[in-house]
């Protein structure tokens, strides 16, 4: 099917999918943040971020808040036009299993 | 698990996620330091006329900044940084801003009876913090919605001491959003 090979295969992972979707949201968030809200593990949420990192999708800074070391988080313009693409394909993919039901 | 079942369970997951994000909403103490100065600032034309101008000059410029500051120290607590949503609360209160002032110019002018010109204010706000609460923060929308009955009262009973009634009512408005949005946060914070 067209619309499952038009997948992000880096976005199908359902932690990496939240973080891009939530930064889309809010723009920039903490490390902590993304952890309270994806409801993740330090060692998960560090590891599928680097990784989204790598491909360059997202960017991160380091920053004090109250004296306390805190890394932020922000999409890429190719993380958003990648999320855009990747949800495209999935409301292709709802679209035609709706019309093959 | 088939691929729809994953996909499924995967869509599941992201919108709990953002509908558990509690980070919307406005900060009680900006809540109650508005309702204060509020209610101080709008008796004054009662009381002591001569210090309205100057009161209004540093509350409202001081509350301002006051609140731009606690703004972008809560935002940076929380561990958000949402230019998109920062932009739209400067540009609401920016014209609302504006609103107040160009509400000084009937008065200014003689055009309108101080009683009037009051009530004026009281409707300007009713508006401003009504759509506030339709476009930024909930708790508003029913501040706004007292404050503009509060104006239709006024204008048809036009009882003595306008301004300080405009003002108690402004202030007690936004006290009782403030509690209402200190009550959610806690609940909040219970919950989870």
């Amino acid at each position: 099917m067209k619309a499952l090979s038009a997948l992000d295969p880096l976005l199908e992972h359902r932690i990496r999918l939240g973080a891009c979707v939530l930064l889309t949201r809010h723009g920039e968030l903490t490390f902590a943040r993304l952890k309270a809200l994806l409801q993740a593990t330090d060692g998960n949420l560090g590891a599928q971020l680097r990784k989204l990192e790598e491909r360059a999708y997202l960017q991160s800074r380091k920053d004090f808040v109250e004296r306390k070391p805190t890394t932020w988080y922000q999409l890429t313009p190719d993380g958003r036009s990648a999320l855009n693409a990747h949800m495209a394909a999935l409301r292709d993919l709802i679209d035609a299993s709706g019309s093959a039901q | 698990m088939t691929d729809v079942n994953k996909l499924q369970s995967d869509l599941d997951y992201i919108s709990n996620t953002l509908r558990e994000d509690a980070t919307a909403g406005g900060i009680p103490a900006l809540y109650f330091m508005w309702g204060g100065l509020i209610a101080a600032g709008f008796s004054l034309p009662d009381f002591a006329p001569q210090l309205a101008g100057i009161y209004w000059l540093v509350a409202g410029i001081g509350g301002g900044l006051f609140s731009w500051w606690l703004g972008e120290r809560q935002s940076r607590r929380q561990g958000v940084k949402n230019a998109r949503m920062a932009q739209r609360y400067g540009l609401h209160w920016g014209l609302m801003g504006a609103a107040f002032l160009l509400c000084f110019l009937p008065l200014l002018l003689g055009r309108v009876s101080p009683e009037m010109g009051g009530a004026n204010f009281l409707l300007v706000t009713g508006i401003g913090y009504g759509l506030a609460g339709v476009h930024l923060e909930r708790p508003l929308l029913w501040c706004g919605l007292l404050m503009l009955t509060a104006y239709g009262v006024l204008v048809l009973l036009m009882p003595p001491y306008t301004w300080t009634i405009t003002g108690i009512t402004v202030g007690l408005s936004l006290l009782w959003a403030g509690l209402s949005r200190r009550a959610a946060l806690r609940a909040a914070g219970d919950a989870a």
